[in-house]
């Protein structure tokens, strides 16, 4: 049973995952792995069965079918299983009157884990100075912060952060992906999930995307812009005179965006210029745009930005 | 396990809720005392008097009041982890569940051992010279009085057992704690003073059961034999035990 060789170790797969609340499929036939040694990314809007997904993994909810793994075994049949993962779940699951310190010190005893570790790690993250504070009086970012440090408690070889960002202020996301690429750079394995993509794009290498519980695309950041074509952004006061006349082109996809705007695929703008000097249209833009990764990920998940968009503020999953 | 059993007696030690229950157990156990011996003598009290074995057994039964504290203490314990959510580190840290289950339940039969220990200590300082200077003798090894103490201390200790299966099952904190609280101070109570209850029903109850295991003599009340309160009560600790077990080992925690 015990297949964990050398490259099973800190290899993350999830195998045809399904699980079933009441009439909702948070996650449906979900298959993904994802490897030791760079940042992955677990992306998807808010719902979409991130958290779902990362607590079967972690062994808190059962699969309804399918399977979840670490290193070629389910977290609940490995042996000592704070030391080869760490996980960080929700923003505070902390007894509010007890000290960041003692928290620590009752799961190093739980995980057979000498007590000076406790100290080692909050140092690790910078909570020294607030260790014997009882954690009602915490901010956010350092609940975040006490939450990574159980984490790092039996210094493990996986880690996995559910929405870790949050709460963070820029100094402390700054800090955070320093953290986890180090992390990573180790061959250790980062996932962490988001449903903010800004964030994955300044942190992960790798991203899974996810949308109502399934696998819409799995790769590099830079795999995911390859093919997509670029598209030609005019804006003109005569807008269905120059489809007209682009329509008569080869290959063209015209797209109506707005009362005096147009998208078009399939034709470089050199030629869209061309069509609009034939037509005799009087042209106020006319500009390439960059296959945005923000396009993709809209196009991919199918969310047209109304959970007030993937970018900017954006609320907290839990 | 003995490493699990030191992770909840850390996580129990590091908030302050066990010593305030501690204190009210110390003064609930005082103020029965104080009552009893107040009560001796005095013409409408139907209880046996101080001079009695069975009035010196009731008396050494009063350590008994620190079930309910050790009960609500095993409550707030357990319903804590899902309040403020650690039971998922909890559950990450062990993640076979029975074992965290089993270190609980260990972790307040011990509790309740303490508490029923300190409880009986201050009860003989406050009797024993108490009774002297009413000129009433008391010895500590007559009477069945140590067995009367190891009684109590057992049925505390299931108590233990009986709070963590409660708060398994219920998982709201201030539900649970209302719901024992009310069990213990309005429905035993009621049923214990009506009349075809009383003979019936109230032997059968935990209060009851407790009782005669204690060899206490309640006015008016029938009780069980006390082995067979002694294994009512452990029926009790079992099902509560098995409750807190099958609440908590298959539960998503979402």
């Amino acid at each position: 049973m015990d297949e964990s060789g050398p490259t099973e170790t800190g290899r993350i797969v999830v195998s045809l995952l399904s699980k079933q609340f009441g009439p909702v499929r948070a996650v449906d036939d979900l298959s993904f792995t994802v490897e030791p040694g760079s940042v992955t990314g677990f992306l998807g809007p808010n719902g979409a069965g991130k958290t779902t997904t990362l607590r079967v993994l972690l062994g808190l909810v059962a699969p309804t079918s399918g399977t979840a793994t670490i290193g070629g075994r389910r977290y609940a049949d490995i042996p000592h299983p704070t030391r080869e993962v760490g996980a960080v779940l929700e923003s505070s699951s902390f007894h509010p009157a007890r000290t960041g310190r003692n928290h620590l010190r009752a799961y190093c005893s739980a995980a057979g884990i000498p007590d000076r570790r406790a100290d080692e790690v909050l140092d690790l993250v910078g909570l020294t100075p607030a260790a014997r504070r009882k954690v009602r009086g915490y901010s956010l970012g350092m609940r975040q912060r006490l939450g990574l440090a159980f984490a790092l408690l039996g210094d493990p070889r996986v880690l996995i952060l559910d929405e870790p960002a949050n709460g963070l202020d820029p100094e402390g996301i700054k800090w955070l992906r320093g953290f986890m690429r180090a992390y990573a750079a180790s061959g250790r394995t980062v996932l962490f999930s988001s449903h903010l993509l800004d964030e994955v794009e300044q942190i992960a290498e790798r991203v899974v995307i996810l949308s109502r519980g399934r696998l819409v695309r799995e790769g590099t950041l830079a795999e995911l812009g390859e093919g997509q074509e670029p598209a030609v952004v005019v804006l003109t006061p005569r807008p269905d005179t120059l489809a007209a006349e682009l329509a008569t082109a080869d290959g063209a996809r015209v797209e109506r965006t707005g009362p005096e705007a147009l998208r078009v695929l399939g034709l470089p703008a050199r030629v869209v210029g061309h069509a609009a000097f034939t037509a005799g249209v009087e042209l106020h833009e006319l500009r390439t745009e960059r296959s945005d990764l923000e396009q993709i990920y809209f196009q991919l998940t199918g969310d047209g930005g109304s959970e007030g968009g993937a970018r900017g503020e954006g609320g907290g999953e839990r | 396990m003995t490493e699990l059993v030191r992770s909840e007696v850390r996580k129990l030690m590091t908030t302050q809720v066990w010593f305030w229950l501690l204190v009210g157990a110390l003064a609930l156990t005082a103020l029965g005392v104080v009552g009893t011996v107040l009560a001796d003598g005095s013409a409408d009290n139907p209880g046996p008097g101080l001079v009695t074995a069975e009035g010196q057994r009731n008396l050494f039964a009063q350590s008994g009041a620190a079930s309910v504290f050790v009960v609500v203490l095993a409550i707030i314990g357990i319903t804590a982890e899902y309040r403020h959510l650690t039971v998922t580190p909890t559950y990450l840290a062990t993640p076979r569940r029975s074992r965290v289950v089993l270190a609980k339940l260990v972790t307040y039969v011990l509790v309740g051992l303490v508490y029923s220990v300190l409880c009986a200590l201050l009860l003989v300082a406050m009797a024993k010279p108490w009774l002297a200077a009413k000129g009433i003798p008391l010895s500590l090894t007559e009477n069945r009085i140590p067995l009367v103490l190891l009684a109590t201390a057992v049925s505390v200790a299931i108590y233990g057992i009986v709070g963590v299966g409660v708060g398994a099952l219920v998982r709201n904190q201030v539900a649970a704690v209302v719901l024992t609280l009310s069990f213990l101070f309005v429905v035993e109570p009621l049923v214990a003073a009506i009349p075809w209850v009383r003979d019936h029903v109230h032997k059968f109850l935990p209060g009851g059961a407790a009782a005669a295991l204690a060899q206490s003599t309640q006015p008016n009340a029938t009780l069980l034999e006390p082995w067979q309160g002694g294994l009512l009560l452990a029926g009790y600790g079992v099902a509560f035990a098995v409750l807190a077990a099958m609440t908590t080992i298959r539960r998503d925690v979402t």
